[in-house]
């Protein structure tokens, strides 16, 4: 499993998650199997797609082949932290830290 | 996919550092990549670049005592092979900023009298904070001030100084993004692993708490002094050269006077100290401003 996405969780009232095609964008900072599973944030405009998150401690972009849904279990391999999915009060995914 | 305790391996350390981003890399960069001509050709920018990259090794060498004298004190196998790579991590940040030095124009003989007579005083009382923690085998005090309060400072400040370099300097922005990319492991350990052991050390609270708030007085003050008496834009303004127009947290760097440049790096690395300290349960404490 090379995937970030952990644990998919399932959510009532969805049935299919979107997959998604991953290409290399560069980033070079984990092992070559997993480099297309994250991206460099290019700061407050760069928009995520429904199969992304910023990692809230090293701010890398982890990128899952198929689209989030809040519970998703994360692991961000820049930093080594997990994270879970949660949707934020202006209704967009972000990512927090599980200890 | 590798586990928590895998992640903080040799062999992860091995794939991800030197077998990646460090490959086919001398000293941090490119072996074809030089200082720029605006740089090494200008006395007043020269002196000034010196300065800040003494800063950077004084910062770094505290950050490799740091780290190996935490390792005896660390309470589990995993955390202690972590840190022998973070030292490693920190060696090569302290030979890498050395080098650039000695590419500045620094000859060998006078590297000691230069990183004495550049030193940040404020800097150097930054460090004194988190190695006493250290030379008491404090962990956990330790792990906050390291890898929280200093390598959370130096991935904010080693970011707007690559944002500074990449479109003027690209030796320097390729060794910053190196060493960005060892704080995002070294950042990761210090949350990761103190997230977890200040649950069963809640009576440690008030005394990381001092901790941050003493070692942040001294970061504000080492800004103060690199920001406020800086004269790099004032000679490339006067030698006719423009300031990139670099982006960071949303501002345009090359617009900007030095206080406000200081006034953006304080204020991004006390709103993460913050936001890193309240995730882990320790209650940020505000610095008095110099």
């Amino acid at each position: 499993m090379v995937d970030p996405l952990q644990s998919p969780e399932e959510v009532e009232g969805r049935t299919e998650r979107r997959r998604f095609v991953l290409e290399e964008t560069g980033f070079d900072e984990v092992p070559k199997r997993y480099r297309k599973f994250y991206r460099k944030w290019r700061g407050p405009g760069d928009q995520l797609g429904p199969n992304e998150a910023i990692c809230p401690v090293c701010k890398v972009v982890i990128r899952s082949s198929r689209e989030l849904w809040p519970g998703d279990r994360l692991y961000c391999m820049p930093c080594m932290s997990r994270l879970v999915v949660v949707e934020s009060a202006d209704g967009t995914l972000e990512a927090r830290v599980s200890y | 996919m590798a586990d928590t305790i895998d992640a903080y391996s040799i062999q992860n350390w091995l794939e991800s550092c030197p077998q990646s981003y460090l490959m086919d890399t001398e000293y941090g960069h490119g072996p074809e990549e030089k200082e720029p001509d605006f740089i090494l050709d200008n006395e007043v920018v020269l002196e000034e670049t010196i300065k800040a990259t003494v800063q950077l090794v004084v910062g770094e060498r505290c950050a490799l005592s740091a780290s190996s004298g935490l390792i005896n004190a660390a309470p589990d196998e995993a955390s202690r092979r972590f840190l022998a790579t973070q030292t490693l991590d920190e060696a090569r940040h302290v030979e890498v900023f050395t080098h650039r030095l000695y590419d500045l124009g620094v000859k060998k003989q006078d590297l000691e009298g230069t990183i004495q007579r550049y030193a940040n005083p404020n800097l150097v009382k930054f460090a004194e904070i988190l190695l006493e923690k250290v030379d008491r085998k404090d962990f956990v005090s330790g792990v906050v001030g390291q890898n929280i309060v200093l390598e959370g400072m130096a991935f904010s400040v080693f970011e707007m100084m690559h944002a500074m370099n990449e479109p003027v300097n690209a030796k320097f922005a390729h060794t910053l993004s190196g060493t960005i990319a060892d704080e995002r492991r070294h950042v990761g350990f210090g949350e990761n692993r103190i997230g977890s052991l200040i649950q069963q050390h809640p009576e440690k609270r008030p005394e990381v708490e001092q901790m941050q708030k003493e070692m942040s007085y001294f970061m504000l003050a080492t800004f103060a002094d690199a920001f406020r008496n800086n004269q790099t834009a004032n000679e490339l303004e006067a030698a006719g050269i423009e300031r990139p127009h670099s982006e960071y947290q949303g501002v345009d760097l090359g617009t900007m006077e030095p206080e406000e440049m200081e006034q953006v790096l304080a204020d991004t690395v006390l709103k993460e100290f913050k936001t890193r300290l309240g995730r882990i349960g320790i209650e940020y404490q505000t610095p008095a401003r110099p």
